[in-house]
């Protein structure tokens, strides 16, 4: 039997001692998409972040287990070095850290953990030229400061450019649609079907059914609450555009159609 | 004469004076700066670091004619001392040491190098009096560097004036010794339409009063002042500021920041006076601290003197910790909870520095704050 990617069970979240997650089950097999939709504040960004190793949340009750380990155990530099990306929502900018040597660092922090000779200058800067190119992002960019002054779309390309540069098991990308005008949402969502594979799994946080023509999900999942409310296939995300979650809720619990 | 002797006993009640008061040097009173020790001058190599450069080289406060490079509009007088510096109610003691007078266009940076070394407590003064006329432009470096831990005390003052159009650039840094005490001060005036930028670097030294007295006595005048410290154990650095706008249309910006581990401290004085009928002036001043520990403590006190009307003051402190969301961000791509930490550290740092436009002294001092820095070959080894 395979291994699963990801296996969440019933975990529960805190911020600041308020309960945003509430018992949420998630089960990601190799090769596998998923996306997660859900209204606003549900705490979808907060699942990511959970997963991620943001250190600001506290995980009360449940597990995540990631490719056989306990992914609670490990820290967030550590959980990138065993394969977990989070493209974030809102990218930081850092200030003074160019783009380029903050990536370097990256990438040789996780070959070296992963016990992989680091990169030269050379072989890295023919990496960052490839991947680059694979999701149309102007090299210019990378010498500026670390989302520095990027635009909305051009902080959402350099993170599935980074994705790429750190060749994740699990790609976690939180609405890394939004802000994007169509031609770059083809050009990202390109970026992130060249990265599908039979090993590599992903889950897509969109607000949008559009982004998932491009990326088509095996599963897609409502999250609600902070529970999953509902599962199914790429067609669920279809109804919810119909319906909205309104529509999806009254289905769930008080449904009169047999 | 390797020394110069001084009366110390001014040191015994500095800190009792409001301007001092958070600053207190009086260990220097029972120093004794008298005793003359061997030097080893080949330490001088080692910081010779523009050889094309013009290079004026004192050790342990004494002129070194051989191992310096004087050339046209540098001189070595003994017996000028330049007189702006009375203007200023500064208490640091002066001496009628030699003055290195610099004039003329000197584009290739002038290094000015003043090394303490020997194994008792030396003292030296360094005077150095800028001038540059109508449309000239200097350059100026000066390196003070304590190579032996002991009381040393540097009393460096320079004094510019910038007539004008001109242009002048000074980079002052502190270096080497973390037992050392540095009192210095430099004294600036400015004539129409002056360009001057300093940059108070501070690596080195257990107590540093940065002391800047910059007038702008013409319209037009464009000022930078910046700093810059990375301070850990019983250190402590003062900088210590009044820039006074005396005509219409100046511009000057006062930018300082610095990191301070275990028990450093900083003090930050910045006072702005903008004299009645300087209008249109436009002063900014801003001190920001990264603490890397609960023992580090800083002072910020901004003081404006406005009375002027259509004038532009603002004045910002901030002190905090280390961003946590960018912590987090780089953790997330992999990068090591210390990396992390030293990445962003020297992110904020490096931004004063590379305000620097001469190379070689600001690859040197890259290099100091590296050796400085905790995990700082982390860094080293990404840059190159
Ligand atoms: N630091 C915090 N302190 C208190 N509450 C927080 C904090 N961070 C998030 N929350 C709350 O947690 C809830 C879930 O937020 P989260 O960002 O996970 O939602 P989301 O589903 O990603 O929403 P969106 O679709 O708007 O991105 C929200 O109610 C939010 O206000
Ligand atoms: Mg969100």
């Amino acid at each position: 039997m395979t291994t699963p990617l990801l296996e969440i069970t019933n975990l529960h979240a805190n911020i600041e001692g308020k309960e945003i997650l509430k018992g949420v089950n998630l089960t990601v097999m190799p090769g596998e998409v998923h996306s997660i939709m859900g209204p606003n504040g549900s705490g979808k960004s907060t699942l990511a972040s959970v997963i991620a190793g943001h250190e600001a949340y506290e995980v009360t009750d449940g597990s995540i287990r990631f490719n056989g380990i306990d992914l609670l155990e490990l820290e967030a530099d550590q959980r990138a070095c065993a394969g977990v990306f989070l493209a974030f929502q809102y990218p930081v900018e850092i200030p003074g850290v160019s783009t380029k040597f903050f990536l370097k660092a990256a990438v040789n922090a996780i070959r070296k953990y992963r016990g992989e000779e680091e990169l030269d200058a050379m072989d890295f800067l023919d990496m960052v030229e490839e991947k680059a190119e694979s999701v149309s992002l102007s090299i210019d960019l990378l010498d500026r400061n670390v989302n520095e002054g990027f635009s909305g779309g051009e902080k959402k390309r350099a993170e599935v450019f980074q994705m790429a540069m750190l060749d994740p098991l699990l790609g976690v990308l939180d609405e890394t649609d939004s802000g994007l005008d169509i031609d770059a949402l083809k050009i990202v969502a390109e970026g992130v079907n060249k990265l599908r594979s039979k090993k590599r799994g992903f889950i897509v946080i969109t607000h949008y059914q559009r982004l998932l023509d491009f990326i088509v999900p095996d599963f897609v999942h409502v999250l609600k609450d902070g529970v999953i409310v509902k599962s199914g296939d790429k067609s669920l995300a279809l109804e919810l555009e119909e319906k909205g979650y309104a529509g999806i809720e009254s289905c769930g619990s008080a449904c009169s159609c047999s | 004469m390797m020394t110069m002797n001084i009366d110390n006993s001014i040191f015994k009640t500095l800190h009792k004076n409001e301007a001092w008061m958070y600053t207190n040097v009086s260990a220097l009173s029972n120093v004794d700066f008298s005793t003359t020790t061997e030097v080893d001058f080949t330490e001088i190599k080692k910081y010779d670091i523009a050889q094309d450069n013009p290079f004026v080289v004192f050790v342990n406060g004494a002129f070194q004619e051989g191992y310096s490079r004087l050339e046209e509009g540098i001189s070595i007088n003994s017996d000028t001392v330049g007189d702006i510096g009375s203007r200023s109610d500064s208490l640091i003691p002066r001496g009628d040491s030699d003055t290195v007078t610099i004039t003329g266009n000197q584009n290739k940076t002038v290094h000015i190098l003043q090394i303490i070394t020997g194994d008792t407590p030396a003292s030296c003064f360094g005077n150095v009096l800028v001038h540059a006329a109508q449309d000239e432009s200097i350059s100026l470096a000066e390196t003070h560097i304590a190579v032996t831990d002991q009381n040393h005390v540097f009393m460096p003052c320079t004094e510019v004036v910038a007539e004008q159009k001109s242009n002048v650039t000074i980079v002052r840094s502190i270096r080497g010794s973390k037992e050392a005490y540095h009192l210095g001060s430099l004294h600036v005036t400015q004539h129409e339409s002056s360009t001057v930028q300093t940059h108070t670097i501070t690596l080195g030294g257990k107590r540093v009063r940065n002391e800047v007295y910059a007038y702008l006595d013409g319209e037009h005048c464009e000022s930078n002042f910046d700093g810059m410290y990375m301070l850990g154990k019983d250190q402590l650095v003062d900088n210590h500021l009044r820039v006074e706008h005396n005509e219409p249309n100046g511009n000057s910006r006062e930018f300082y920041k610095g990191v301070l581990d275990e028990n450093a401290r900083s003090v930050f004085t910045g006072r702005i006076y903008v004299k009645e009928d300087a209008h249109q002036t436009d002063a900014k001043q801003t001190n920001q601290n990264i603490l890397l520990s609960d023992d580090a403590d800083v002072s910020a006190r901004p003081q404006l003197e406005i009375y002027a009307d259509d004038v532009l003051c603002t004045h910002g402190a901030t002190t905090g910790e280390i961003d946590e969301e960018a912590m987090l961000y780089l953790r997330t791509r992999g990068i090591p909870k210390d990396a992390a930490r030293t990445l962003l550290i020297y992110a904020f740092l490096n931004e004063s520095l590379d305000e620097l436009t001469d190379d070689s002294f600001r690859s040197v001092l890259v290099e100091e704050l590296l050796s400085n820095l905790p995990g700082g070959e982390f860094i080293r080894a990404l840059y190159l």
